[in-house]
């Protein structure tokens, strides 16, 4: 029987040997819960320095590897620069060009951009679409040049447009 | 030599206007026992039982009554139970709602007929079940009185109880049967009638007590004005306990009414006064 008159305030002083017991084995699971967690927080702190530490070596690696691929991409591209100019001079490419345009088709123009490869922009003009059709078959089954792309055309009687392409280096 | 104790005694220091009680009882496998017993008289006007204003009016004429019976039970009484004497606390029969404390809702209902600030009101209750209660308030500076005079004999209050309560908590225990029943529980200066219908008990009264000529005559209406408000029955049972118990049992009986007391105490031959105790039958029965 639990009634109780007192003017103390009933919470107090009237927990039994069993709750104090459980308190007191709370609070020494706390405390150990406590230290378990000052613990796992310290490991914490470690781990995070060493994530950054090596979070910094590798972006100083990266940043060495990017440079060191930025110049030899530079050194590439003046290496196969070199190669092209000297395995394709403008007057071989337009020699070559020359030989596949049909009667009806001339060349008004030839952009030649050497790079890693040799990007060629022709400006065509052709008396009729057969003979458009004609150059762009020969072009497309030529040993020296690839990926071909004709432009935009008009096939109203003469066709004026522009067609772009590479010129095919060679393997040996 | 003293018999082996089959568990830790346990005491209880009973006060009223006219004398200061104690027991020891101890609870083993069976019933509890009655070990010893002590009263102390008081002289009329030491301790005066009232809701709001000071009681022990003479504290060290109760002292030396408390002492005394301290000395009575052995003088190895450290932790008690004190019960206050009827006319301190308010009582009240309370159907409190089921999503509600019923702690907090008794003290929602008291407060109200309080003659003192609700912030000074000690509440707690006498579970009845089916939502319902016996409540109780007191206040708190007057509790404080009681325990302050236990500590200043050297007692540590274990709680602090109202001897109607805990007498009719004791009586509540007895099935009352389809008979109409009315439990008179007696105090020195104030009374408490509780009434019974259906087997439930229907209706909680509080008086004060005149002791002058006549008493008995004004007990037996209260009684039927009591049984009346607790509603219609075939016969009236009455039970008695408290001061004085005994020769009101006697003139009802000669009055033609069942009177009966309370409880049978294990053990209360070693101190026949301690059969008229109202506030020993929560301990025994």
């Amino acid at each position: 029987m639990t009634r109780d008159f007192s003017s103390r305030p009933p919470a107090r002083a009237r927990w039994s040997a069993g709750e104090r017991g459980l308190v007191a084995g709370a609070g020494l699971v706390l405390v150990l819960v406590g230290g378990l967690a000052v613990s796992a927080w310290s490991d914490h702190r470690h781990a995070s320095e060493r994530v950054q530490a090596a979070r910094q070596s590798l972006a100083d690696l990266r940043s060495r590897t990017q440079g060191a691929e930025s110049r030899r991409g530079s050194e590439d591209a003046a290496v196969s620069r070199a190669v092209l100019t000297a395995e394709a001079p403008p007057g071989r490419v337009l020699g070559a060009l020359a030989a596949l345009l049909p009667a009806d088709v001339r060349l008004d123009g030839l952009t030649l951009q050497y790079g890693e490869r040799l990007e060629l922009d022709l400006r065509v003009a052709a008396r009729n679409a057969q003979a458009y059709d004609l150059f762009l078959a020969r072009l497309e089954a030529s040993p020296l040049f690839e990926g071909v792309e004709p432009g935009e055309e008009g096939r109203d009687g003469e066709v004026r447009t522009t067609v772009r392409a590479s010129f095919k280096r060679s393997t040996s | 030599m003293n018999s082996m104790r089959p568990l830790a005694s346990r005491f209880l220091l009973a006060f009223d206007a006219g004398s200061v009680s104690g027991a020891e009882v101890t609870r083993g496998l069976g019933r509890s026992q009655l070990r010893g017993f002590a009263s102390a008289p008081l002289a009329p006007g030491a301790l005066v039982p009232s809701p709001f204003d000071r009681n022990l009016l003479r504290a060290e004429e109760v002292r030396a009554a408390l002492d005394r019976v301290l000395q009575g039970l052995g003088g190895k009484v450290r932790r008690a139970c004190l019960l206050l004497p009827d006319g301190v606390g308010r009582l009240a029969l309370i159907d409190h709602p089921a999503n509600a404390s019923a702690v907090e809702y008794a003290r929602f209902r008291l407060v109200q007929s309080l003659p003192y600030p609700a912030t000074e009101a000690v509440t707690d209750l006498l579970p009845l079940g089916r939502g319902r209660s016996a409540a109780a308030a007191v206040r708190r500076s007057v509790a404080a009185e009681y325990e302050a005079l236990a500590a200043s004999a050297g007692l540590t209050t274990e709680r602090l109880d109202l001897t109607p309560l805990a007498a009719l908590e004791a009586l509540l225990r007895q099935a009352v049967g389809p008979a109409r029943t009315v439990d008179l529980i007696l105090g020195d200066v104030a009374c408490c009638l509780a009434g019974y219908h259906g087997g439930r008990l229907r209706v909680l009264r509080q008086r004060r007590r005149d002791l002058g000529p006549g008493e008995e005559e004004r007990l037996r209406d209260e009684v039927q004005r009591t049984a009346a408000l607790a509603g219609n029955g075939t016969e009236l049972r009455l039970r008695v306990v408290g001061a004085g118990g005994r020769s009101l049992r006697t003139w009802l009986r000669s009055a033609g009414m069942v009177a009966d007391g309370g409880w049978q105490l294990p053990g209360s031959a070693l101190a026949p006064e301690a059969g008229e105790a109202a506030w020993l039958g929560e301990a025994l029965a």
